[in-house]
């Protein structure tokens, strides 16, 4: 028996220690939001926060990942306003949707770093999260919208 | 029908797939309750007004559109929502949208069936959802006269009310509603005379109004097929045989997986459909066990026919096949291209493939299957219900009617989702151990059991006369025929000369808008390939291909013969003739439009203007993706510099124009011009699918690379709606940009690479002949 602590709620969780969290939180919890694309730490649909830095939760042991605060795209805001929530919508992001969760999680963990990144930063930040109908353009964009928000520049 | 589909679709085998509306819908499928998404949308616990089966409208004024096509991130939705709205009168904040199940009553009203591909949606489904808006509209001031008393003439639907033009008094819709008397039913003639808005009075339709699937994209809330779940359920994984197609199980020894706690029963999939051979699903309590279980399942296969196949055996077969010659199908036959070419004083020939290519949704494949009181419910993600319908039923030992599809959001679509197999593991599994199972692909499974985009072969030759004026043109395309092997046969399209019938959806495209005096293009069926590859519909299908090779073929012409490639392109599109287009058809301006778009991305790019760093090339391309009836006037400018060193090239900027007569919502266009765009240029350089063995060699993203953030170029891209009808914009701009940057290429270093994907190697290859 695991427990887990997900966006501020604590979860008993009967699975072996090497069980991905992702298919606890998927599958097990059914937060569904995160979400599994290659099961190898190659895409980043699955990113989820622990202790505030951005994992791939395919390759996270729930052993691993017990006792430490674990934050999903459920928990990034509590009324989904989160700045890069709002820029995604704001700049019209998602097409499909499914990588998402993951592209807004790994983004998070770099603006709560740095709020002023450059062009290259983003990329380099940003590069591990596959999009296949590649709103990379968009993304981009919402990034840097939300992390002047954050800044709190006017005008956004 | 082909041997791999041995499933009945009477209905469709007696029409025409393209129809026209009228006749009775596909009865293939019956939801006998309604959706669940339906039931979520709240719609259904209030009295409501449905004008038409393609949308309802509540006490609340909230406006629910019924959506019968998939929604993969193209914001069909919304378009369906914004066609409705603008003729309806309804403000954009009250609309709302739920995913239609598989009742026939949501077929498409031009294909009579639910499938969404092509670039169709759009195009097919204005009139008919203006006209159910405009229904709507008039049954709503009808009831409002009533209750206020005052002639119809003098009534008006502005933002969700009805507006009595004289007093300014106002009625909401959702009072309307409430008051009962909304109810008038309009016969399919009372639909037809409606007299819609032209498009000056367009408020809506036009407008870059927000997508309303993107907030439930932003907080985990979107459900996808992957996210159902049903009480009791358990969960499958598919075990899958080394190679792609035509292997069998001999024995399946499960000692091992019976250790791994949760394990319940391997079952090896009895398929007559011949959707997948030699499948067995791994099922247990957890996803996790039902994997571990997989891994350790000892399985001994008949490898099949296909065993030994690879992709220099289906490029052999390609080659065999044109120069035989006999078994080609005619899709063009304009005046004696044969003949002319004998006579042509310049002759240029050249052979131009593409590899397999994989379609890797970020959401793997899968489906959750549960049978209740004698009905199937299938929750998925899907393209083509119509077809998933018959092959689910077909599993299940049902009668269609039985199968209920509940539709969910598609994490991507691309045209995988346009098979049914997802079905196929998951009812067997549900089947076999009596619960429901939702049974997921890993991405390796996604990978190797893809229905790819096939490896093709084209050999052009092109004559040319001592003005510089191309002659004549044959043109041979070979590979898998992906639609054929749906067994549809109103899908096939008859020859030329009608000596059989064949896969045109392979070869769109090569009947291109430039006035070329003989023209042959014949189509052949590589039936190795077939066998070995079941290929599938890939984002933007035969354009994707076709276009690579004539478009290149053009760019060589120009530089065989000292002519701008622009302005040779331009010559050709004269407009004369056929490529004229015809009036009040997606056609209407014909080749005209297309040399518009192409001098409108030429010049936005400064094309010719400032003259470029060494090893630096611009390159044009321009298509008319994707069918000949329904084309988009795409153009492209690709800014390349190459490392003559390494080959290496890096893509610096895409300039793209796309005419698409009228631009429903120009936010969505440029998002999904700029998503197929970089497809295009992931296809053109990044990705590669090889075969060997009989098996897809590439498992997951570390071997199969679409493109990252880090390889976007720059992009401009122009949109252009001048009022003629609408067509898709989800597919063109893939097809454009391959032979854009392979011709920036050629001007860049000088090598001329005619294989896809480009890669580094063919391009230091290419050069070193210069
Ligand atoms: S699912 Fe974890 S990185 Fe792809
Ligand atoms: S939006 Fe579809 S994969 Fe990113």
């Amino acid at each position: 028996m695991s427990t887990l602590n997900i966006n501020g709620t604590s979860h008993a969780v009967d699975v072996p220690g090497d069980t991905p969290l992702l298919w606890v939180i998927r599958e097990h919890l059914q937060m569904t939001g995160t979400k599994f694309g290659c099961g190898a730490g190659l895409c980043g649909a699955c990113t989820v926060h622990l202790n505030g830095e951005a994992m791939r939760s395919c390759q996270t042991s729930v052993a691993d990942a017990a006792g430490k605060k674990i934050t999903t795209i459920e928990g990034i805001d509590p009324h989904g306003q989160h700045p890069l929530q709002k820029a995604w919508v704001a700049e019209q992001v998602p097409q499909c949707g499914y990588c998402q969760s993951g592209q807004i999680m790994q983004a998070a963990s770099l603006l709560a770093k740095n709020n002023a990144p450059t062009k290259q930063e983003v990329v380099d930040h940003m590069d591990g999260n596959l999009c296949r109908c590649m709103s990379y353009v968009r993304i981009q964009r919402a990034v840097m919208r939300a992390a002047a928000e954050m800044r709190g520049e006017p005008g956004v | 029908m082909t041997k791999h589909s041995k499933i009945d679709m009477p209905a469709l085998s007696r029409r025409h797939f393209m129809a026209v509306t009228g006749a009775a819908g596909l009865m293939v499928g019956y939801a006998a309750m309604p959706d669940a998404n339906q039931a979520l949308a709240g719609a259904m616990s209030h009295p409501k007004f449905e004008p038409t089966q393609w949308y309802s409208i509540g006490t609340d004024g909230r406006v629910t559109v019924v959506v019968g096509k998939a929604e993969m991130g193209q914001h069909i939705s919304s378009t369906m929502a914004q066609l409705v709205a603008e003729e309806l009168g309804a403000a954009w904040k009250d609309m709302a949208i739920t995913l239609a199940s598989n009742d026939p009553k949501y077929n498409d009203p031009v294909l009579g069936a639910q499938i969404t591909g092509g670039s169709w949606s759009t195009g097919m489904n204005y009139d008919a959802m203006c006209r159910a808006g405009a229904a709507g509209r008039m049954a709503l001031i009808a009831a409002a006269a009533e209750m206020m008393g005052v002639p119809e003439s003098q009534l008006t639907a502005i933002a969700s009310h009805v507006v009595d033009t004289k007093s300014g008094k106002k009625l909401p819709f959702g009072k309307i509603v409430a008051g009962g008397k909304a109810n008038k039913v309009f016969t399919a003639d009372e639909l037809k005379a409606i007299k819609l808005k032209t498009a000056d009075q367009y408020t809506i339709i036009g407008h870059s109004v927000p997508q309303l699937d993107i907030p439930p994209k932003t907080n985990g809330t979107a459900k996808y097929g992957i996210d159902a779940f049903a009480p009791g359920m358990v969960y499958g994984m598919p075990v899958t045989p080394p190679v792609r197609y035509g292997a069998t199980v001999k024995s399946v020894d499960d000692s091992e997986a019976k250790k791994v706690p949760g394990f319940i029963r391997a079952v090896v999939v009895e398929d007559k459909t011949g959707t997948t051979t030699g499948w067995v699903v791994s099922v247990a309590k957890t996803y996790e066990a039902a994997k571990k279980a997989g891994a350790a399942l000892k399985i001994d296969y008949d490898l099949g026919p296909n065993a030994k196949v690879d992709d220099a055996a289906i490029l052999a077969e390609s080659r065999r096949l044109h120069e035989d010659g006999t078994e080609g199908f005619l899709f063009v036959k304009e005046g004696d291209a044969e003949g002319a070419l004998k006579t042509a004083p310049k002759v240029l020939e050249a052979e131009y493939t593409t590899s397999i290519n994989i379609h890797a949704p970020m959401e793997p494949m899968n489906a959750l299957a549960m049978e209740k009181d004698g009905e199937w419910h299938i929750y998925t993600g899907n393209q083509f219900f119509t077809r998933t319908t018959a092959i689910a039923a077909a599993i299940a030992g049902v009668d269609p009617k039985k199968i209920v599809l509940h539709q969910h959001f598609l994490g991507g679509g691309f045209g995988r989702r346009l098979e049914s197999d997802m079905v196929v593991p998951a009812i067997a599994a549900a089947k076999a151990v009596g619960k429901p199972v939702k049974c997921i692909y890993t991405r390796e499974d996604d990978m190797h059991m893809d229905f790819t985009r096939p490896l093709t072969y084209q050999h052009v030759k092109l004559g040319v006369d001592d003005k510089g004026h191309a002659v004549a043109m044959t043109h041979d395309v070979i590979g898998a025929w992906p639609t054929a092997r749906w067994g549809i046969p109103a899908f096939l399209t008859p020859s030329v000369d009608k000596k059989g019938s064949h896969d045109s959806f392979t070869v769109n495209g090569a009947d291109y808008w430039y006035t070329v005096p003989n023209h042959t293009v014949k189509n052949f069926e590589n039936k190795l390939a077939q066998a070995a590859t079941p290929s599938g519909q890939l984002r933007s299908v035969a354009p994707g291909w076709t276009f690579w090779a004539t478009e290149s073929m053009w760019d060589e012409m120009a530089h065989a013969t000292g002519q701008d490639p622009v302005a040779l392109r331009l010559s050709m599109l004269d407009g004369l003739g056929d490529n004229a287009g015809k009036n009040g058809t997606q056609t209407q301006g014909g080749a005209k439009r297309l040399a518009n778009v192409l001098r409108i991305a030429t010049g936005r790019a400064g094309y010719g203007v400032n003259p470029l760093p060494k090893n630096e090339g611009i390159g044009v391309a321009c298509v008319s993706s994707q069918e000949r009836s329904s084309p988009t006037w795409t153009a492209c400018v690709a800014h390349v510099a190459v490392n003559p060193e390494t080959g290496d090239v890096t893509v610096k900027k895409l300039t793209l124009a796309m005419d698409l007569g009228t631009v429903v919502n120009p936010d969505g266009v440029r998002a999904q011009i700029e998503g197929s765009a970089l497809w295009g240029m992931s296809i053109a350089l990044l990705e590669k699918g090889t075969l060997k063995d009989g098996g897809i060699e590439q498992s997951n993203f570390d071997t199969y690379t679409p493109m990252r953030m880090s390889n976007v170029p720059e992009l401009d891209i122009s949109l252009i709606g001048n009022g003629e009808p609408a067509v898709g914009c989800g597919e063109p701009a893939v097809t454009v940009v391959a032979p854009a940057i392979a011709n920036a290429i050629f001007n860049a270093v000088g090598a001329r690479v005619r294989s896809l994907p480009i890669t580094a190697d063919a391009v230091k290859a290419s050069m070193s002949k210069v």
